[in-house]
C-alpha cells in the first residue's frame, strides 16, 4: 500500500512526459521501482510465524560472527534506525522475492528519513526536465532550483543508508577491515563530490565544501550536542575521554599549519608572483598532502589497535540500550546495495555540483555561503542528529567521535587526497584557501581544542561553539567572498 | 667544594674509581649532561698507567679522556681536515661540509667539561655554566655571523634551532620512546613544560609584535627605527625573564627540575670528575677556540655552499645547521625516550629551546647594539608562523601530562612540512639579493627573501 501511494504520482507525471525521458538507465531505475511495487502489494497478508523463521535462519548463521567494531559514526546511525517489522514480508511468492523484499524493507524503510528517498527520483525527473534551468512548466516557480534542492534532500538518507550497509559488511570482514571500511565509506559522500568537482574543474567550490565540512563539524555538530548534552544532563558531571580529543586536535592543527604555510608565503613576499613561485607554492601542497596521508593511515592504525580494547568494555555497559548490532542482510546483497547506492550518490552529487552556480544566482545567496554553510549541514543531518541524541544519553564519547572524528578525517585524509587526485588529473589543486578561510579554521581549532583540553563539558562550551558558528555563518552570508575575490591571482578561477 | 674533597676525589679516582661517590659531587646533574653521558664511554686508564713519566701520563690520561671519551670520536678528524681544506683552498663547499662535521663532537665535548667544570664549582655555578655553555655552538655561529653582518644567517639559524628543539628532537623522542613502550603509560612532569612552554609563548609574542608592527605601518622605511627600538626593549625584557627562569630553576624551585636518576642504572658516567679543574678549564678554552674557528668557516662559506648544493641560504640555516649542531643533545634525547624517561628528554629539548629563545636571541640583539648593527626581532612572517605553529602545537601536545607515539609523529610531521616548505619556497631564485646578504651589513630590510 506504502508503495502504491509513492509510486502514483510518479506514474503519472511519466505518463503524461514520457517523452523526456532520453537515458536508458533512468528507465531501468524506474522499471525495477514499479516492479518492487507491484510485488509488494501481494506481500501484505503475511503470516507472522514464517517472519520468524526468515529471520531466525539469518541471524542465526551469524551469531558466532565477529562482534563490530562499532564506531561512533555507526552507533549514531542506529539511532535512526527503526526495526523493520518482519510480518509483512514473511508471505512472499518465493525466497529469492523474499529476500529482495526483506532487503528492500530493510535498507530502504530502516530508517526514520526514508521520506526523504522520494526527493532523490523526483532529483532525477526534474534534472532531465529541466526543472533547474529552464522554465518548461509552470509548476510553481519556474525559476526555483529544483534540481539542486532535490539533490540536497535526497544527499541525506543515502549517505546514513551507506553508513549502515557498510557496517553490515564489516560483520563479514572482521573488526580490523571493517574499520577501516567504515572509516573511509564515512567520507563516500564528500570524496565522491571531490572527484566531481575536480573533473569539472570547480576546484574553489571544491576547497570551500571541504572547508564547510570541517567547520560544521568541530563548531556546528560538537556545539550542539554539547548544549543539547549540557542542558539534558544539568545535574550530572559530563566526562569524556581527554587522549581521542587530544589526538584529533593535534591532527587538526597539522592540517592547519599545512594550509597556512603557503598562504603566510603570498602575504610576506612583495614582488609578484612569478608563475615559478605558483608551482612551487602547488609542489608544497602536493609535498604537505602526502606528508598529511601519512600522518593519516598512522592514525587509523592507532585508532583501530585502541578501539579494539576500548570498545568491548563498552559493549557491556550499553547492551540495554543501543541497537541490537546483528546481521540483517548477507554479505553479498549488502555489498551490492552500497555498490548502488553509490551510483546514486554520484549522480546527485554531479547534479549539485553542477546547477550550484545556478542555485546561487536564483536564490540570491552567495556561492560561498552555499557551500561552506549550507552543502555540509545537509550533508552531514544525519551524523549530526546521531551525535546529539549522543550527547543527549551522556555518551559524550560517541559525539566527539562522530564530530571531531570527521573533521579529522576531511582535514587529514579527503583533502589531502583531492590534492593527490588533482595531480593526477592535472587539475591545480592546492591546499591554499584565503586568508578569510584560513583564518576561520584556525579559531575554529583553537577554540575547539581550547575547550576540550580539560576532559569535561557544560551547556556553555557548547554554546560557544554555536555562537562562534553562527558568527563565522554570518560572515560568510554578508561578505559574499566570491571565490575570485580572496584567492592571488595565481588561483582565481 | 673545597680543595680537600677534589684532592680525595681525585686519589680515589686514581685507585679505581669512586663507589657511591657523596651528595655534594653528584650536583647540578641537569637533564643536558644526563642526555650527553649516554654517548660517552669510560675511558680506559690502563693502556695510560704503563707510561712512566708522571706528567706526561696525566696528560696522556687527560687527552684520552677527551679525545676518545666520546662515541664521536670518529668526527674528530674533521677538524684538522677543514683546516687543511681551508688553507689549501679545496672547494668552499668541502670547508663548510667539514667544519659542520667538526663542530658535531665539539659541541659535545664542551657541555662534558663544564659538567667536569661543575664538579669543582659547586651546584649553582655548575648550573649556570651548564645552561649558558649548553648552546655554545648556536652563540659563537651567531655572534661571528653579527660581526660580518650576515643578520639573516643569524635569525634563520636561532629560528631553525628553536624549531629543531622543540618539533625534531622531542618529536624523535616522543616517537621513539611511543613505540618502544607501547604497553606502558609514558608520563612525565607537566610543570617543567608548563614553564618553558610559558616563556617560548612570551619569546614568540615578542617577535610578533615588530611583524605586525611593521606589516601595519604604511612605509618601510618610517618603521625601521621604531622597531629597532622596540626590539631591544623586548629583548631585555627577555633577558630579565630568562634570569628569572634561571633562579627558578636552580634555587627556589630545583626540586621541580632534578634530573630522573636510575640506581640501577649502570652505564651513566660515574659521579666524580674525571680530569682537573685547570685542565679542564684549558681544554675548555682550546675547544672554544676550535669552535670559534670551524664557526667563522662555516658562517663565510654558507653562501657559496648553497650555491654550490642548490639549496637557499635559508634552508641551509633553518634545517641543516641546527640538525647538525644539535646532534648529540638529539640522540641523547631519543635514547632516554627509550627508557621510558620522558622527563629528561624534555628537558633537554625544550629546555634548549627555551635558552635559545629567551637567551641567546635577545644577546644577539644586544651585542648588534653595541656593535652598532641593526639586528631586529622580526622574523620574516613565514618563519615568525612556523614559531608560532610549532610553539603551539607543543604546548597542546605536552599539556596533559602524558605521551603517545601518534604525539611524536605530529610533530615530526610538522617538521617535515615546515622542512619542505623552506625548501621548496625559498628556492634560490636567480637575483642577486641572496648572494648581497654579506655585503649590505646595516640594512636588513630589502634582506626579505
Amino acid at each position: 500500500m506504502i508503495w502504491g501511494f509513492l509510486l502514483a504520482p510518479f506514474t503519472v507525471v511519466l505518463s503524461l512526459n514520457y517523452e523526456y525521458f532520453v537515458t536508458d538507465d533512468v528507465m531501468r531505475l524506474l522499471g525495477v521501482v514499479v516492479c518492487a511495487a507491484k510485488v509488494s502489494e501481494t506481500v501484505w497478508e503475511m503470516d507472522t510465524n514464517e517472519a520468524c523463521s526468515v529471520e531466525n535462519g539469518i541471524i542465526n548463521g551469524k551469531s558466532n560472527g565477529p562482534r563490530l567494531v562499532g564506531t561512533a559514526d555507526n552507533l549514531s546511525f542506529s539511532s535512526l534506525r527503526k526495526k523493520s517489522d518482519w510480518g509483512l514480508v514473511a508471505h512472499t511468492v518465493s525466497s529469492l522475492f523474499r529476500q529482495l523484499l526483506i532487503n528492500l524493507q530493510v535498507v530502504i524503510l530502516g530508517t526514520k528519513v526514508w521520506l526523504l528517498f522520494l526527493a532523490i527520483p523526483l532529483a532525477i525527473m526534474a534534472q532531465y526536465l529541466g526543472y533547474g534551468r529552464v522554465s518548461a512548466f509552470s509548476l510553481g516557480d519556474a525559476t526555483f532550483p529544483w534540481v539542486f534542492a532535490l539533490s540536497l534532500l535526497g544527499l541525506a538518507p543515502l549517505a546514513e543508508r551507506v553508513s549502515f550497509l557498510t557496517e553490515q559488511i564489516a560483520y563479514y570482514t572482521g573488526p580490523t577491515v571493517g574499520g577501516l571500511i567504515n572509516a573511509t565509506c564515512g567520507n563516500a559522500t564528500e570524496l565522491i563530490i571531490a572527484i566531481l568537482a575536480l573533473y569539472q574543474g570547480k576546484i574553489n567550490i571544491l576547497k570551500y565544501s571541504l572547508l564547510g565540512s570541517i567547520l560544521s563539524n568541530l563548531l556546528f555538530v560538537l556545539g550542539s550536542s554539547l548544549f543539547f548534552g549540557g542542558l539534558a544532563n544539568l545535574s550530572k558531571e559530563q566526562k569524556f575521554d581527554k587522549n581521542e580529543a587530544d589526538v584529533n586536535v593535534l591532527l587538526l592543527s597539522l592540517g592547519v599549519l599545512c594550509h597556512t604555510l603557503p598562504l603566510f608565503f603570498q602575504y610576506s613576499t612583495e614582488a609578484k608572483l612569478s608563475s615559478a613561485n605558483a608551482k612551487s607554492m602547488l609542489l608544497l601542497s602536493r609535498v604537505s598532502s602526502i606528508v598529511l596521508l601519512v600522518a593519516y593511515v598512522v592514525y587509523l592504525l592507532f585508532q583501530l589497535k585502541i578501539l579494539q580494547q576500548l570498545f568491548v568494555a563498552e559493549q557491556n555497559v550499553s547492551e540495554g540500550e543501543a541497537e541490537e548490532e546483528e546481521v540483517v542482510i548477507g554479505f553479498w546483497s549488502a555489498f551490492g546495495w552500497l555498490v548502488g547506492m553509490t551510483v546514486v550518490i554520484a549522480l546527485l552529487s554531479d547534479y549539485v555540483v553542477s546547477t550550484i552556480e545556478a542555485a546561487s544566482t536564483s536564490w540570491g545567496i552567495s556561492v560561498g555561503f552555499l557551500t561552506v554553510i549550507l552543502l555540509p549541514i545537509v550533508g552531514n543531518a544525519a551524523e549530526h542528529v546521531g551525535a546529539v541524541i549522543f550527547a543527549y544519553k551522556n555518551k559524550l564519547d560517541m559525539s566527539l567521535g562522530v564530530a571531531l572524528g570527521s573533521a579529522t578525517q576531511i582535514s587529514i585524509c579527503v583533502f589531502p587526497l583531492s590534492v593527490i587526485i588533482g595531480w593526477i588529473m592535472h587539475m591545480e589543486m592546492d591546499l591554499c584557501l584565503s586568508i578569510l578561510e584560513t583564518g576561520s579554521l584556525a579559531a575554529s581549532v583553537i577554540i575547539v581544542a581550547f575547550a576540550l583540553q580539560d576532559g569535561l563539558s557544560n551547556y556553555m562550551k557548547g554554546t560557544v561553539l554555536l555562537v562562534g558558528y553562527t558568527i563565522i555563518s554570518a560572515c560568510y552570508f554578508i561578505l559574499d567572498p566570491s571565490p575570485s575575490k580572496f584567492i592571488p591571482e595565481p588561483y582565481s578561477q | 667544594m673545597d680543595g680537600s674533597s677534589v684532592e680525595q676525589a681525585f686519589l680515589a679516582m686514581e685507585n679505581g674509581g669512586l663507589k657511591g661517590s657523596s651528595k655534594e659531587v653528584r650536583l647540578g646533574k641537569t637533564a643536558h649532561n644526563m642526555s650527553s653521558s649516554s654517548l660517552r664511554k669510560k675511558s680506559d686508564l690502563r693502556l695510560v698507567s704503563k707510561v712512566r713519566c708522571g706528567l706526561i701520563r696525566s696528560f696522556l690520561g687527560n687527552l684520552q679522556e677527551v679525545i676518545l671519551g666520546t662515541k664521536l670520536f670518529v668526527l674528530f678528524p674533521a677538524i684538522p681536515l677543514a683546516i687543511a681544506a681551508h688553507v689549501y683552498g679545496f672547494g668552499r663547499e668541502w670547508v663548510f661540509a667539514l667544519s659542520l662535521l667538526g663542530l658535531t663532537p665539539l659541541a659535545e665535548r664542551v657541555s662534558f667539561l663544564t659538567e667536569q667544570i661543575a664538579f669543582y664549582t659547586g651546584p649553582t655555578v655548575g648550573g649556570l655554566l651548564n645552561a649558558t655553555c649548553g648552546n655554545v655552538t648556536e652563540l659563537i655561529i651567531a655572534i661571528l655571523a653579527l660581526t660580518e653582518g650576515k643578520i639573516d644567517v643569524v635569525k634563520y639559524s636561532l629560528l631553525g634551532s628553536i624549531l629543531s628543539n622543540l618539533l625534531l628532537v622531542l618529536g624523535s623522542s616522543l616517537f621513539c620512546g611511543g613505540l618502544a613502550n607501547l604497553h606502558k603509560e609514558q608520563k612525565f612532569d607537566r610543570k617543567q613544560a608548563d614553564a618553558n612552554s610559558l616563556l617560548l609563548l612570551l619569546g614568540l609574542f615578542c617577535h610578533t609584535l615588530p611583524l605586525v608592527f611593521r606589516h601595519a605601518a604604511t612605509s618601510t622605511q618610517a618603521v625601521a627605527l621604531p622597531t629597532l627600538q622596540l626590539s631591544r626593549a623586548s629583548s631585555i625584557a627577555m633577558l630579565v625573564a630568562y634570569f628569572a627562569y634561571l633562579i627558578f630553576q636552580l634555587w627556589t624551585h630545583r626540586q621541580l627540575f632534578e634530573a630522573q636518576e636510575d640506581s640501577d642504572d649502570d652505564d651513566a658516567t660515574s659521579e666524580e670528575a674525571a680530569i682537573g679543574f685547570w685542565s679542564a678549564f684549558a681544554w675548555l678554552a682550546g675547544m672554544a677556540a676550535l669552535i670559534a674557528l670551524l664557526s667563522e668557516y662555516v658562517v663565510g662559506t654558507i653562501e657559496a655552499a648553497s650555491d654550490s648544493w642548490g639549496l637557499s641560504v635559508s634552508f641551509i640555516s633553518i634545517i641543516l645547521l641546527p640538525i647538525v649542531g644539535n646532534a648529540a643533545e638529539h640522540a641523547g634525547a631519543v635514547i632516554f625516550a627509550f627508557k621510558n624517561k620522558l622527563d629528561i628528554s624534555l628537558g633537554v629539548a625544550l629546555g634548549s629551546a627555551t635558552q635559545i629563545s629567551m637567551f641567546v636571541v635577545p644577546l644577539c640583539v644586544i651585542v648588534a647594539w653595541i656593535v652598532n648593527v641593526q639586528m631586529d626581532l622580526d622574523f620574516h612572517t613565514i618563519e615568525t608562523v612556523a614559531l608560532a605553529f610549532s610553539i603551539i602545537i607543543t604546548s597542546f601536545a605536552l599539556q596533559d601530562g602524558t605521551s603517545h607515539y601518534i604525539k611524536g609523529l605530529v610533530l615530526l610531521l610538522c617538521y617535515a612540512v615546515i622542512g619542505a616548505c623552506f625548501l621548496i619556497l625559498r628556492a634560490p631564485l636567480g637575483n642577486t639579493s641572496i648572494l648581497n646578504i654579506g655585503n649590505t651589513p646595516t640594512n636588513n630590510q630589502v634582506l626579505r627573501l
